[in-house]
């Protein structure tokens, strides 16, 4: 069981690095194009995230997520993740979806102890509309890592861009996101941010009403 | 005498054709972040018959410049803008 967790811990510690040390939920869809890779990573007051999707059809993806917790009961959880594009409604001025991602794999809780590593399970709904002005979104996560973690998280944000930016420019929107972890001591965090995008890279920063940091960036292949 | 010329000149018809490159360009629905449109240049810059690829927000429009002597189909152009998660609406070919 020690050499299960050392390697868990390895593989984990492996891949925040080379995510350039980051922690993982959904900042852009979690479905690209058919053959198409994507790496997401978001580091906030919660903790850091990183997902790696490939997508094998236009409505499934599957891929790797991880995340190191350190609000509340530190831990880090991590495996295999399928995402599925539930619905899509594509209009001439919009677009929406609703997504769906489910995973299982590890957690183990800083320290040594008899229930440090447990099975761990995680499902997403994730649902969005866009057009070129206006953004909103909804997500709503659940865990479970038996004597670890037993959680739902949800987060809504709204956005607006304050120019059109074409496809050859540099994208601005300006988002307000609002997170809700009714298990945590700090149950709720909202969050201003920017967000930039140019082509494939995307990155947005922000600072909480507690003034604690986000940054999170995706890059796709 | 007439078959022969109609013959040559059906011919020639046929080689100029076959020797131009092509402009397809192609209206699409749900094209409104950029970057998510990224998997559209993407997908289509696979393709040994594409020359070029331009993606407008603005007017909707995926326009390819394709190699001469070389056919990219309406159901390969469907099949790489679906892939890529929109939704074609009409393709027009241009010469």
């Amino acid at each position: 069981m020690k050499s299960v967790r050392r390697i868990f811990s390895q593989i984990m510690v492996v891949a925040l690095v080379l995510a350039g040390l980051t922690a993982a939920r959904v900042i852009a869809k979690p479905i690209s194009y058919v053959g198409g890779t994507m790496i997401m990573q978001e580091n906030d007051e919660t903790g850091y995230t990183l997902t790696v999707d490939h997508t094998l059809t236009p409505k499934v993806a599957i891929g790797f997520y991880g995340k190191k917790e350190i609000h509340g009961d530190k831990f880090t959880v991590g495996g295999p993740q399928v995402n599925t594009l539930v619905r899509r409604w594509n209009l001439p001025d919009g677009q929406g979806n609703i997504f769906t991602m489910t995973g299982v794999g590890v957690a183990q809780r800083n320290g040594a102890g008899p229930n440090n590593t447990q099975f761990a399970a995680w499902t997403s709904l994730l649902a969005d509309y866009e057009t070129r002005r206006i953004f909103t979104s909804y997500e709503l996560r659940l865990m479970y890592a038996q004597h670890i973690e037993k959680s739902a998280w949800q987060r809504a944000r709204v956005g607006f861009a304050p120019y059109l930016g074409n496809y050859d420019d540099l994208n601005t929107w300006i988002m307000l996101q609002v997170d809700h972890y009714p298990a945590k001591s700090r149950a709720t965090s909202i969050t201003p941010l920017i967000r930039l995008f140019y082509k494939s890279f995307l990155a947005e920063g922000g600072v909480n009403t507690r003034g604690e940091v986000l940054f999170n960036w995706v890059q796709q292949f | 005498m007439r078959n022969v010329l109609a013959i040559l000149s059906t011919l020639l018809v046929l080689a100029a054709s076959a020797a131009r490159a092509e402009t397809i360009v192609i209206t699409v629905n749900g094209m409104v972040c950029a970057f998510c449109a990224t998997g559209i240049e993407k997908s289509f810059k696979k393709q040994t018959a594409v020359a070029a690829i331009k993606v407008d927000l603005e007017s909707k429009k995926v326009t390819a410049q394709t190699k001469p002597d070389v056919l990219l189909a309406d159901d390969v152009v469907t099949k790489l803008i679906t892939d890529a998660g929109y939704a074609v609406v009409d393709i027009v070919r241009q010469p």
